[in-house]
């Protein structure tokens, strides 16, 4: 997949943007990770699972931007490859507020771990067993000295206010909560450095119904008290329309579609994409589902297919789509699909 | 409740109020508030094995530590008693028949002999035999002397001249002149025994080369002196016959003494004493000889055999082995007479910090080891593991075997020996703890909250420190505790053995080792039981608290 320099001019009611500058904070530009395979008599790399294999998007301030594709398509690797939580990557840029994450010296990525942060899918296994709740959620910032060592306590409090839990939490272990005050924790973890990007691994899929209202509530008003910008993976495609303003659907490594929330919903243009969104189910017994069924299964990052990765079970696929990775064009204003049906 | 229903009406108005308060659901007054460490606390005590054993531990080190400062001997104090020993030292018979001395060429028979005990019991003055005529006299109460025409043939006497030793035999005609001048002094009874007999019954001999020519000259005064061979001699009150120059050259007396022991000779001065004794009937005798030793005697009476059996008492040092427990000795005392209590208690301050020490060494190493290897991963902990499998593939019990039968050819001071032992041990057993460190970690490095150390930007130091380490705790300390079980097994093994520590310092293991044989083991039951008792128990100890303190660490358990 080419890279583009595709960028979401978002003109909607959130946070606009003032004229002329772009308030861009993460750009990420055909990023690469491949993870080595190893094998044989010594060890030697036999192959590469290549779990990213050029994404392109730019997320503006205060924004949220939905990741969502089906399992192992490498939305989780994305948003860690991006934080540099997955070793070093394979190729392409990550600009966090202009400067390239992957160069920063060990000092500067200290101070920039900060700024950016990262809730997790599971609950149960992110937060330390042996720490009570206070030390889970202040030990960092004690480690970058946000808040003056008398203070901490008190800041401490009011984040976890923020986040819905009681100060009295404060001495108890996380096995005395349950999932959903648990990523409560993981949400107060992540605010209390005061962070301005928050990569959301899918931080409801493991919570039921109504808690995770509770939470996207949660982070919806916390986006909107400080501005936060998410990066909200997830396979719920409804969590991620009710939350983002933007959507990227993801298939093997790479990004099929992406642009608004509204338009991809309203407009699928990606064979995947409508594949994807077929599958939501419709709240009304009587409606009838035009589901469209892919055949096969994902194939394997490990050898994706050659030409566009999708071809194997696309409904449409030509010759061409075989032979050649279809490059990424903006087909409406903001929406970007990489597709040869909409070849001209 | 049930007081404030039949009690007045504004009490139990105060009363539903302090129940309100009480019931109230107020999170912050519901949650009881306990620091990490109290809670590990309060979960350890209420499991009731863990607080057994930890019962157990305590009483253990008391016993161990404060004991030994209790006790009042030390661990290598010996114990002995000194014991009066009877050992045969000679014999003495009276002569109570007469016995018959013949002349050097005369022909004095049995067959004569037995004429003669005829005729001097018949009063007879002469008798025949075989056609010879012997005449008898009796020139003192005890002696008869036979004549055969005027030549003197024999003699019969219940008195024995015998020679002192070293001096030369004596002729027949001095031994006439002899027991007759004895015989004769004795029955005028102005002989009086020479060795004073004290009122306690004792006969006091004071030994050595004495004044014999002032002795001499005192019987010589008392007129106590005949002449035979031309020569003149003199004689004292116990039969001693002196010659001028007052060397004993004959001892004139019915008790003959010889000595159990074909090597023994004995003096002269202790002779008369015997003999004194027993004329005086006198048991004991006290003899100092002339190397200034004191030297007791019991004569005893054998009425069968009519022998007085001399037994010397000797006094001498014998270790209390094997005691019996006894007021002083609680425990008894072991093979060397060390009292076993307090052998026991410097045992377990010795099996007790080795264990501590090789699992402190072998936990540091390990830790260490396992924890850069499972961290860093890669090359390192390739070459960590590979260490490690050397480790698990070397046979640890040969190799101490070997290293202690070296440190026994080097002749090692034990207390060095001892440190070698704990580094020894420590050094091969670190790799077990440091499989499981890393194994620990391994798995705790792919969970998530591990992710979320790293992005919040926690220094790597304070990762393994407050992240990881914890979390490696509950395991780390189950399997110190039980190898410190088994280090005290290992180290009792051992000493055992002979190869761990060594006397004097005291251990479990050696103490058993005392028990070498069946002898031992059947009939000294306090020497290997207890310090059995104590093993067991120490390891039973540490497996319960163990066990406990894995519980109470793991936050899920809800008991």
């Amino acid at each position: 997949m080419a890279s583009t320099n595709a960028t979401v001019d978002v003109t909607s009611t959130k946070a606009p943007a003032a004229p002329g500058t772009e308030d861009i904070i993460l750009e990420v530009n055909d990023l690469k990770k491949y993870f080595p395979i190893k094998g044989g008599m010594f060890n030697r790399v036999v192959g590469q699972v290549k779990a990213v294999d050029g994404v392109s998007f730019k997320l503006r301030r205060g924004h949220t931007m939905g990741l969502v594709g089906e399992s192992g398509c490498g939305k989780s690797t994305t948003g860690r490859t991006i934080l540099r939580l997955a070793g070093e990557k394979t190729g392409g840029d990550v600009l966090f507020n202009g400067r390239e994450v992957y160069s920063l010296s060990a000092k500067e990525l200290h101070d920039v771990r900060t700024k950016m942060q990262i809730i997790f899918q599971d609950p149960y296994s992110s937060l330390s067993p042996r720490l009570p709740i206070s030390e889970i959620v202040g030990e960092a910032v004690r480690e970058h000295n946000l808040v003056p060592k008398d203070e901490l306590d008190d800041y401490i409090d009011r984040v976890m206010e923020e986040c819905g839990l009681q100060p009295f939490h404060k001495m108890r272990y996380p096995h005395e909560f349950s999932g959903g005050q648990r990523q409560r924790i993981c949400i107060a973890r992540a605010l209390a450095l005061n962070p301005e990007f928050i990569v959301c691994d899918e931080p409801v899929s493991a919570l039921d119904v109504s808690i995770q209202a509770q939470i996207i509530n949660l982070l919806h008003d916390l986006q909107e008290e400080r501005g936060l910008t998410y990066l909200f993976i997830s396979h719920d495609l409804s969590v991620v329309e009710h939350i983002s303003d933007a959507v990227g659907v993801m298939y093997l490594g790479g990004m099929v579609e992406y642009g608004y929330t509204a338009d991809i919903f309203k407009n699928p243009l990606h064979p995947y994409t409508k594949a994807l969104f077929s599958a939501i189910p419709i709240p009304d017994p009587k409606a009838k589902q035009n589901r469209i069924v892919l055949e096969g299964s994902i194939p394997s990052p490990a050898n994706p297919p050659k030409g566009c990765k999708f071809h194997t079970r696309c409904p449409f696929a030509k010759d061409c789509c075989k032979e050649i990775a279809p490059e990424q064009r903006e087909l409406e204003p903001g929406h970007f699909v990489s597709c040869h049906l909409y070849d001209k | 409740m049930s007081d404030s229903k039949n009690g007045m009406p504004a009490e139990k108005n105060d009363q539903s109020r302090d129940d309100a308060q009480e019931y109230s659901l107020n999170d912050d007054r519901r949650v009881k508030v306990l620091s990490p460490g109290a809670l590990i606390a309060k979960r350890f005590f209420r499991n009731r094995l863990a607080v057994v054993g930890l019962v157990i531990l305590v009483v253990m080190f008391v016993f161990s530590f404060i004991g030994g400062l209790v006790s009042p001997y030390g661990q290598d104090q010996t114990f002995s008693t000194m014991t009066k020993l009877n050992t045969q030292y000679a014999g003495i018979t009276e002569t109570t028949s007469l016995r018959y001395s013949a002349a050097p060429d005369a022909d004095f028979g049995a067959l004569v002999q037995s004429s003669a005990n005829t005729a001097i019991s018949s009063g007879a003055t002469s008798f025949e035999r075989s056609g010879v005529t012997y005449t008898i006299e009796q020139p003192a109460p005890d002696l008869y002397v036979f004549r055969q025409g005027g030549e003197v043939v024999a003699y019969a006497s219940t008195e024995v001249v015998s020679v002192p030793s070293g001096a030369s035999a004596l002729s027949f005609d001095f031994q006439i002149a002899a027991i007759t001048a004895v015989s004769n002094a004795t029955a005028a009874g102005d002989a009086a025994p020479a060795p004073e007999v004290t009122e306690e019954g004792v006969v006091v001999v004071e030994g050595g080369e004495e004044n014999a020519a002032e002795e001499a000259a005192e019987a010589q005064a008392a007129g106590n002196t005949f002449e035979a061979d031309g020569q003149t001699y003199s004689f004292d009150e116990s039969g001693n016959v002196m010659d001028a120059s007052g060397a004993t050259v004959a001892m004139v007396s019915p008790f003959v003494i010889s000595a159990s022991d074909g090597n023994t000779v004995i003096p002269d001065d202790l002779r008369e004493a015997l003999l004194t004794a027993v004329s005086a009937d006198v048991s004991d005798v006290a003899y100092t000889d002339a190397s200034g030793a004191e030297h007791t005697y019991t004569i005893s009476y054998d009425a069968y055999s009519k022998v007085y059996n001399v037994t010397e008492t000797t006094e001498n040092l014998v270790y209390d082995r094997y005691a019996s427990p006894s007021a002083e000795h609680w425990l008894g005392t072991d093979g060397n007479g060390m009292d076993m209590l307090t052998r026991l208690m410097y045992g377990g301050r010795v099996s007790l910090i080795i264990g501590f020490i090789v699992v402190f060494i072998a936990a540091g190493l390990g830790v260490i080891m396992g924890g850069i290897s499972g961290y860093f991963g890669g090359w390192v902990d390739n070459l960590i593991m590979r260490i490690v499998d050397i480790f698990y593939c070397l046979p640890s019990m040969p190799i101490i075997i070997i290293l202690g039968s070296a440190m026994d050819a080097m002749r090692l001071d034990p207390w060095i020996r001892m440190i070698y032992l704990m580094l020894i041990l420590g050094f091969l057993s670190w790799p077990s703890i440091a499989r499981l460190v890393r194994g620990q970690i391994l798995s705790l490095r792919e969970q998530e909250f591990m992710l979320a150390t790293e992005a919040t930007g926690i220094s790597i130091p304070h990762r393994i420190v407050r992240h990881l380490i914890p979390n490696v705790m509950p395991q780390l300390i189950v399997s110190c505790t039980m190898s410190l079980g088994s280090t005290i097994i290992t180290e009792a093994t051992l000493s055992f053995l002979g190869l761990g520590v060594k006397f004097p310092f005291a251990s479990w293991g050696n103490i058993i080792s005392d028990v070498n044989n069946a002898f031992v083991m059947t009939n000294y039951w306090f020497i290997w039981i207890p310090a059995g008792i104590c093993l067991l128990l120490a390891v039973l100890g540490f497996n319960f608290v163990g066990d406990g303190l894995r519980d109470a660490f793991d936050p899920k358990m809800n008991r």
